[in-house]
């Protein structure tokens, strides 16, 4: 239902620019941002009210999942909602697939400002840089593009769907790595993976799918099968080579026949990738869909329950922080300093509550 | 006395007017001077200078690299004239106009894809205003021809202005 209500949601951003859709057009995010903020605060908070009841009460969501796995199927509905609500990403990935696939340029030194008249400017943005993702993800980005046979509408779906499989692929993972139901639903019932992964179209799914896959092999002592997908998810967006250290290590104990204990491997490959993501604040700012990166690994190793929860926190207040944008129209000032308020404010309540808790025990 | 006051300022401005828009210098920026031949990093900037004519494609990418090659060879040899390296500039002078006639036949081909070539026209025009400029100024303090003789190599007679001229002319081709 709140998937549902998200989508329907979703169709009140649309671009006043955005031809394809002019009919759809009403202005509402624009003109009453009050109202929009507050229904998306609402949304968002049921949604993870009720991803944490899910998580609460696996055991007893397990028995339906088992006897219907179709049911994984309802995820998948923001699938159809308008991309554009967070984040304008998806349009930048059409656009440097049409500067390969359609201009026949090259996306790395041609930007989409260069084609003057080219209807997709009108709501594209960053359409004055080159591309910014690997050559892998360019490359498969032709897939969903000519897929699309210049059907821009259809593009933007068929991405999405695109972008799916490697969601649904990602859960599959998951589940031959953990064989945990409650990992699975970890990830893939997360609202920030489903709204920055089947909402937005955003592909740092694309490159953890493969750096999962990559893993998958390694456990299974395939090893040059794991290399070639670790390459394939660096040449996706390149975070991933901070993965290649604990790569060569745990190559090593296993030449060296070593035991090595996979749920450690996986933790400190959320840490780096942690790190990583924190350190985007520095660089640039951080982008909720970040994300993605550390939870990836965060999931297959469940068992540290502080970072675990204190992590979902973190993915609360990102969903969360996109309402001071909603609300001012602004990125910077005020709005930023709210921005990141909202997004550290439910980890703060977390540790609070735990600090609180561990009190309440040891009196 | 008023009435040819007037007149006198008339012409006056007129004139100035005229100078003005004939010395109108062209916004268009060159690049500064890169490695140098006789440099041990030239070589190798050559190599990736062939090779990166594979990583820019396409009709915009190839428009692109010409120019940009086209302006780095001007400077070089803009430079080198000013050190009296004759032989060498007369050569990077040589190299920009090879890289230059090919610019305007991918905007052309561009033209041709149905892609809209109106700014990189003008990018294109402003760049050969500025590449005129450029080679007029070489011409006032270089020598018509010189002959250069290295040691124990032949010498070689450069008509450096028949070339500066020749590429004063393949520029206001496509102004």
């Amino acid at each position: 239902m709140v998937l549902l209500a998200l989508t329907l949601f979703s169709y009140l951003f649309i671009d006043p620019n955005f031809i394809y859709m002019k009919n759809l057009y009403t202005g509402f995010s624009l003109n009453f941002r009050e109202m929009t903020t507050f229904i998306y605060l609402l949304l968002i908070s049921a949604f993870f009210v009720l991803y944490i009841l899910l998580l609460k009460n696996v055991n007893f969501f397990s028995k339906k999942i088992k006897a219907n796995s179709k049911l994984f199927i309802f995820f998948l509905v923001p699938l159809i909602a308008y991309p554009a609500i967070l984040s304008f990403d998806l349009f930048n990935y059409i656009a440097t697939a049409k500067i390969l696939f359609y201009y026949h340029e090259n996306p790395y030194i041609i930007m989409p400002i260069e084609f003057i008249n080219d209807p997709v400017l009108l709501f594209t943005r960053a359409a004055n840089k080159v591309a910014l993702y690997g050559p892998g993800w360019i490359a498969i980005s032709g897939i969903p593009y000519l897929l699309s046979f210049g059907k821009y509408i259809l593009s933007i779906y068929i991405f999405k769907f695109f972008i799916s499989l490697f969601y649904i692929g990602a859960g599959m993972l998951i589940w031959k790595i953990t064989r945990s139901l409650f990992s699975v639903l970890l990830f893939m019932a997360s609202p920030l993976i489903i709204v920055e992964t089947l909402v937005s179209g955003h592909n740092d799914i694309v490159m953890m799918f493969f750096a999962l896959l990559s893993f998958y092999f390694l456990r299974n002592k395939r090893i040059y099968f794991a290399i070639f997908f670790l390459l394939v998810s660096i040449l996706i967006k390149y975070i991933t080579i901070f993965l290649i250290p604990i790569f060569i290590i745990t190559i090593i104990f296993i030449y060296q026949n070593k035991k090595i204990d996979w749920k450690n491997v996986y933790f400190i490959c959320f840490l780096s990738m942690l790190l990583i993501f924190l350190l985007a604040f520095f660089r640039e700012e951080i982008y909720p869909w970040y994300a993605i990166w550390p939870f990836s690994f965060l999931v297959l190793s469940p068992n540290h329950k502080v970072f675990l929860y204190s992590f979902i926190s973190l993915t609360f207040g990102l969903m969360l922080s996109y309402s001071s944008y909603m609300y001012s129209g602004s990125y910077f000032g005020l709005s930023h300093a709210i921005r990141m308020l909202f997004i550290f404010f439910p980890v703060v309540v977390f540790f609070l509550y735990y600090a609180f808790r561990k009190t309440i025990r040891l009196i | 006395m008023k009435f040819k006051f007037w007149i006198f300022a008339i012409i006056i401005l007129v004139s100035l007017s005229v100078l003005r828009s004939s010395h109108a210098a062209s916004s268009y920026v060159l690049p500064y001077p890169s490695e140098m031949p006789g440099s041990r990093l030239y070589e190798l900037s050559q190599v990736i200078e062939n090779l990166s004519q594979f990583w820019n494609f396409g009709s915009f990418g190839k428009f692109g690299y010409h120019l940009k090659l086209s302006d780095k060879y001007i400077v070089e040899g803009k430079t080198l004239f000013e050190y009296k390296q004759y032989l060498l500039a007369y050569e990077s002078i040589q190299k920009s106009n090879q890289y230059f006639v090919k610019t305007y036949p991918n905007l052309q081909n561009a033209k041709t894809e149905s892609k809209d070539i109106s700014e990189k026209s003008q990018v294109l025009n402003e760049a050969s205003i500025k590449h005129i400029e450029e080679l007029e100024k070489i011409k006032l303090y270089t020598p018509d021809i010189f002959v250069w003789t290295p040691e124990k190599k032949p010498p070689t007679k450069l008509q450096i202005h028949k070339l500066l001229i020749e590429s004063i002319e393949i520029r206001k081709k496509n102004q």
